[in-house]
């Protein structure tokens, strides 16, 4: 067969749909081992300084989780609490930056099917970043099994 | 068997491989890779095009590759029984052409068949197969995600 090659062209896409798993409604940003991460305002209790664990261990007997650690960066420098609701555990992060409105929430796609998706509740895309929104419900389990930091 | 099928022709390192079109949805230019914690092996990451985050998988576990990436080719594929779409790190230029499918000669990894094409043959990615392979559970956070 004479086979003729086609002139270079781009591929149009068949879907460009963006799926969108869930809102999100106010998140707090907070950077643990070198990277960003967010997390629901609303399943947060409180945010305290990091000199403050002892205090927060003796009021409720409170897991902390050194979340760097937890998700494979090494151990983090840990300076910041935020307590999870009611109160029995708190993530162990390096700093609090900000609380922000984002409107969605992307699923993670479904290659990634390991620990990840217990740690994250989906994707967050901002303007020039794509930050995972972690899963509190997961957290607060880990807490609970008294596998802190 | 003559099947007129088009195809669309791609580089990984040395070599030259094949994908029918209709697998591939977009070609996509270097774009930013976002990168977070997990636990994937051969993910890199996502790219976002649209709104739409689309998984990275370098395939140089399987093939053996550089580095070095001129495209994305965005394909689907079938994994765990699901429907996905990937973005895989090419070399160099993508060419979409006509060709005939051949059998493969022996049994050579991850390719289903040969595309005879221009008098030169390329070898046929068994896309399925390939992503499978690449891309698994590890008991730690994959390097992949932290480079």
């Amino acid at each position: 067969m004479a086979v003729k090659e086609l002139e270079r062209r781009p591929l149009s896409i068949a879907r460009a749909v963006a799926p969108v798993a869930a809102t999100a409604g106010p998140v707090i940003l907070f950077t643990a081992g070198g990277m960003r991460f967010a997390i629901s305002a609303d399943e947060v209790q409180e945010v305290r300084g990091g000199d403050e664990r002892t205090t927060i261990s003796k009021l409720k007997g409170s897991e902390l989780i050194d979340f760097a650690l937890q998700v494979g960066l090494g151990e983090g420098i840990l300076e910041r609490l935020l307590v999870l609701k009611p109160g029995e555990c708190a993530l162990a992060v390096t700093d609090v930056e900000r609380m922000a409105s984002i409107p969605k929430v992307v699923s993670l796609p479904g290659l990634f099917r390991g620990m990840e998706r217990q740690w994250y509740r989906g994707l967050l895309l901002l303007e020039n970043e794509v930050v995972p929104l972690v899963r509190t419900e997961y957290w607060r389990k880990f807490g609970r099994a008294g596998s802190g930091a | 068997m003559n099947d007129g099928t088009r195809f669309v022709t791609f580089p990984l390192g040395e070599q030259r491989y094949a994908l029918e079109s209709d697998q591939v949805k977009e070609l996509l230019m270097p774009a930013q890779v976002f990168r977070f914690p997990h636990t994937m092996s051969s993910l890199e990451g996502v790219l976002v095009r649209r709104g739409r985050v689309i998984p990275v998988c370098d395939l140089r576990s399987a093939i053996g590759h550089g580095p070095e990436r001129s495209f994305y080719v965005v394909a689907q594929c079938n994994y765990l029984g699901r429907q996905e779409v990937v973005a895989i790190p090419v070399s160099g230029d993508c060419q979409l052409v006509q060709g005939e499918r051949g059998e493969a000669s022996g049994a050579v990894a991850f390719v289903s068949a040969v595309l005879h094409t221009g008098g030169r043959a390329f070898p046929l990615l068994d896309l399925d197969r390939i992503v499978a392979d690449c891309i698994q559970p590890a008991m730690g956070v994959a390097r992949e995600a932290m480079r």
